[in-house]
């Protein structure tokens, strides 16, 4: 229901308001429909402990997503992705009770490593605003530029992550379900508190949707995008403090591959690529879809070799599932 | 044409400017490698350079400090060049270094892909400098062709060594169970030899049933997710877990620990790194193999000091000294303690004057 008010609240639009019902539903159907098929195949797939599974492998990329998801709603791209998350996990590991040095910051390394993404995102808004960069230069940049540092910080070594605390958020469990994924839930729930209920949300949303017309209506257009970045810098960091805490380690190639799926996630979600249409609660449900696929292709036996065609055909279908070609003139 | 394409996607324009500004950004960022190579030249000794692919993985790190150490037992000046999976850069930084120091330097080199290889050799032996490469070259491209400055190949064939960790898990197993494997790059030789390995190591123990291979290239995230499926599809019939690399391997026990079956299901790897050492001195790991890459970055390097600075002549070496595997060392729980305290607590003891200690024959194509 809720997903549904968001979108037709966006498409004011009379005429192609029925079009857009189908297409915001879509990812959903796909979901229902992928997970009807590989149950049919093996019916493993539906017990609680593969759910728990699921919930597992999805808390990190619905953390990145819920990011993304703001960025791209704005129309921007953000591809610091790998670099927030590796620069993240990296300074936790070295921060809390770990392999390598003395330090035991606990909690408070938390708060500090979130900062550091804050800084990051910050950064990432800062130069894109005020250099006037394209956000594609600028997070491109920020990427190498994260894990360079995490590079530099480690020298190329793996450390260990011995903090009960953080590695509780990966081995133990609350209702059946580890700690990591209600903490990805309780950002989730920010995330859309955030994009309904706060100023920063409406703006987000009008930015990506024209921004000629927000800025003549008032709207702090730069201060919105620094600050988006921020929120966004924020997401990446928890995501590195999930990714180091269910690997137990931090090294500068913890973040690999993690930008392709962030992306295909929220795409797969049905949000624009050219903004302004989509929401977080369709990003669950991309994450949900990109996770249950790879999921259900070891459990169906996919050939390996297959695996990754099908992920990429996956994303063109979302994307054709998801535009309304109506409203479009010129696809470049 | 570029311009619009780029504006395209972002549906705004851009201007040249910012194109330039992005590419400063760029370029930054690419310092930082930089800042980890020292360059200083001296005219006299030849300069030593280990070209390897990044500094962010433990084995290219401990690679570097072998590298270090050797150049730092002969005075000679050290230069580290990473190509950051990029085949064109590495070429391109091993000319110029060529460049930069008129062909006086040795190389030791991990090429990005086989094809490199030739050019790197070529582009040796044109400046009068000397080469040694390890692990990837093309199979017909051989060191007696480019005398005297293609020194030699260096390799380590995974056969017998994935053979060994499946022999380790089976024996953890009591002879009989499931395995599930994790496969590297399925394009990549060693991928290839590690699992032909496993293979051979099955066919021999009928009881032991594969009950699915697949690839999570190398990386600890697709193999903790790929691990996590088999615990749903497999369950507790999975007895055993064969990984083509550590860092899969340590992902695998992760998943298991999630599970609640840290150091039930025994688990191998290869390659030898620390975390994988300590995992299997505390029982969670099964075994591994390493390759030590401190013996490689440095003894790379001696090999072809030691032809440059004539204490031999390579032209007249026997095959099996130019193109060899070279030797890893298993480790179990009966020798991770040892290994260790001498390899890791410890900066390694080497003799770089042992130049053909590790040669275990003559390096086989098919």
């Amino acid at each position: 229901m809720t997903l549904d008010a968001s979108i037709s609240s966006q498409a004011a639009k009379p005429a192609p308001r029925r079009r857009w019902r189908l297409a915001a539903w879509a990812p959903l159907i796909v979901l229902v429909l992928l997970c009807g098929l590989i149950t049919l195949i093996n019916p493993n797939f539906m017990t609680f402990g593969n759910m728990v599974r699921i919930s597992q492998a999805a808390m990190i990329p619905l953390v990145l997503g819920l990011g993304a998801t703001f960025i791209i709603l704005m129309g921007s791209i953000d591809l610091s992705v790998e670099g927030g998350l590796t620069l993240s996990a990296v300074i936790l590991s070295m921060l809390v009770l770990n392999g390598a040095n003395s330090n035991t910051f606990g909690l408070f390394g938390i708060l500090i490593v979130l900062l550091v993404g804050a800084g990051v995102g910050f950064a990432n808004g800062v130069i894109h605003v005020r250099l006037k960069i394209p956000s594609f230069m600028v997070t491109l940049g920020m990427w190498f530029v994260g894990v360079g540092a995490a590079n530099a910080l480690l020298g190329g070594m793996a450390i260990r992550i011995n903090d009960p605390m953080i590695r509780r958020l990966a081995i133990e469990r609350f209702l059946g379900f580890p700690w990591g994924v209600w903490l990805a839930l309780f950002c989730l729930l920010i995330a859309l508190v955030i994009q309904n209920y706060t100023r920063l949300g409406r703006y987000i949303y009008a930015l990506g949707g024209g921004e000629d017309l927000a800025a003549l209506s008032g709207i702090p257009v730069g201060r919105v995008r620094i600050l988006t970045f921020t929120l966004a810098g924020v997401f990446y960091a928890v995501g590195g403090v999930l990714a180091a805490a269910q690997l137990g380690l931090g090294n500068a190639q913890i973040g690999n591959g993690r930008l392709f799926t962030t992306v295909t996630a929220v795409v797969v979600g049905g949000t624009a690529l050219s903004g302004g249409q989509g929401s977080v609660l369709q990003t669950l449900v991309g994450v949900l879809i990109v996770v249950v696929l790879s999921n259900g292709m070891v459990l169906m036996g996919v050939p390996p070799s297959v695996q990754i065609g099908v992920q990429g055909l996956m994303i063109i279908a979302a994307v054709a599932l998801s535009i309304d070609r109506k409203r479009m003139r010129i696809v470049k | 044409m570029g311009n619009k394409l780029i504006s395209g996607t972002l549906g705004k324009p851009i201007k040249r400017r910012d194109i330039l500004k992005g590419a400063g950004l760029i370029g930054m960022a690419g310092v930082f490698p930089a800042i980890l190579t020292r360059s200083a030249f001296a005219a006299d000794k030849p300069t030593v350079v280990n070209s390897i692919r990044s500094l962010s993985n433990p084995y290219h790190a401990t690679w570097n400090k072998g590298g270090a150490a050797f150049a730092k037992s002969v005075g000679a000046d050290y230069v580290t060049l990473v190509t950051e999976g990029n085949s064109e850069k590495g070429i391109a930084d091993i000319k110029a270094i060529l460049a930069k120091t008129g062909g006086n330097a040795v190389i030791n080199v991990d090429p990005n892909d086989s094809p490199d290889a030739r050019a790197i050799v070529e582009a040796a032996k044109a400046a009068g400098a000397y080469v040694v490469t390890q692990w990837n070259k093309p199979a017909d491209l051989h060191p007696w062709d480019y005398d005297p400055n293609y020194v030699a190949h260096i390799s380590f064939s995974g056969v017998p060594y994935g053979k060994a960790m499946a022999e380790t898990l089976i024996k953890k197993m009591g002879g009989k169970g499931g395995i599930v494997a994790l496969g590297g790059i399925e394009s990549n030789v060693p991928a290839i030899e590690r699992k032909k390995g496993l293979m051979e190591a099955l066919a021999a123990h009928p009881d032991v049933k594969l009950l699915d291979y697949q690839v999570a290239n190398w990386s600890a995230t697709e193999a903790l997710d790929k691990t996590n499926a088999w615990l749903t599809q497999f369950g507790d019939q999975i007895t055993g877990i064969w990984a083509a690399n550590d860092d899969m391997a340590l992902a695998a026990v992760e998943a298991l620990r999630a599970d609640g079956r840290a150091g039930k299901v025994p688990v191998t790897g290869v390659d030898g790194i620390q975390l994988a050492v300590e995992a299997i001195q505390k029982g969670e790991l099964a075994g591994t193999v390493a390759w030590d890459p401190y013996w490689q970055g440095g003894m790379g390097l001696a090999i072809g000091y030691a032809a440059k600075t004539g204490v031999f002549d390579p032209a007249k070496e026997p095959k099996e000294h130019r193109e060899f595997y070279g030797k890893g060392v298993i480790i179990t729980d009966e020798n991770a303690n040892t290994y260790y305290a001498e390899n890791i607590a410890a900066e390694p003891k080497m003799d770089w004057n042992d130049i053909w200690g590790r040669v275990s024959g003559q390096i086989q194509y098919d």
